[in-house]
């Protein structure tokens, strides 16, 4: 179910920064390597997943996120949805997908959280402990996988200085506090 | 530290990795046929040469795959990177 308890529920400010928690909000994990996966998610989502590496697709509603050659993420663009469309996209995604062996669909709302990052100084921050290289990064619509502080994340570059960032939630509160930490010395 | 382009998601840090041992390394057919000599030299002996080595990486914080690397142990030099299942491009 979706998670109404969210680990942060804070909003900080800082210059040129802002860092929310966005929740709840639907995510979905999909594996499959199936030829006819890509036309039902199209089907479904009205988004054909992406095939390139570290890139991502979108309508209003979802985004679907390349994790690996067989494995996407989709979380909902609005933390309007409620329980009941979390349930109905799971179980349509279920009955299309896993029930006819096209591939797994999994829920991981409650796995992920997700933190929205603004402002012009979120790569210098992600930069101080994070090993990837964000100068090939800026393009609008780039997923990566990595580690910021030893800690496993997924970085989706959503629009100009707007990222949005998924830590699994145990480690969100460890991550949360580095950003803060880390914020005030920009 | 160095860089290695995984092949499913380009160059990344070597942190972001994690060395799964040699590769190409077959697992006996008839494991109940082979003496515990034999069975011993398939499991624990490994060649660990200075030199070029083939091995096997996981892009353990990243897509998750593996995938084969000919690496020269002495440098760190990455000679070629290959996905699993290839034969290796270089002897």
């Amino acid at each position: 179910m979706l998670n109404f308890n969210p680990p942060i529920e804070e909003e900080k400010k800082y210059n040129d920064l802002k860092i929310v928690e966005v929740e709840p909000t639907i995510k979905i994990n999909l594996r499959s390597n199936k030829r006819e996966f890509s036309t039902k998610i199209g089907k479904i989502l009205s988004i054909l997943p992406p095939n390139e590496a570290n890139t991502s697709s979108g309508n209003e509603s979802y985004s679907l996120l390349w994790l690996s050659p067989d494995e996407w993420l989709v979380y909902s663009n609005n933390n309007t949805k409620s329980l009941n469309d979390q349930i109905e996209l799971e179980n349509n995604l279920f009955n299309e997908i896993s029930k006819l062996n096209q591939g797994a669909v999994t829920n991981v709302s409650d796995h992920w959280v997700m933190i929205n990052l603004k402002g012009s100084k979120i790569f210098d921050l992600l930069a101080k402990s994070c090993p990837f290289n964000f100068k090939n990064f800026k393009k609008k619509g780039s997923v990566v996988q990595t580690v910021v502080n030893h800690v496993d994340v997924i970085i989706h570059n959503k629009d100009d200085n707007d990222l949005n960032l998924f830590v699994r939630r145990s480690f969100s509160e460890d991550l949360w506090l580095w950003i803060n930490d880390s914020a005030r010395f920009l | 530290m160095f860089i290695i382009n995984c092949p499913y998601c380009g160059e990344r840090d070597q942190t972001e990795f994690s060395c799964g041992g040699e590769a190409h390394i077959e697992r006996p057919k008839q494991p109940t046929e082979l003496s515990d000599d034999q069975w011993a030299e398939y499991l624990f002996m490994r060649k660990n040469i200075k030199g070029i080595q083939f091995e096997r990486w996981n892009h353990a914080h990243g897509c998750r795959k593996w995938f084969n690397m000919v690496r020269d142990t002495s440098n760190d030099k990455i000679q070629a990177v290959y996905k699993m299942g290839e034969k290796p491009p270089v002897k």
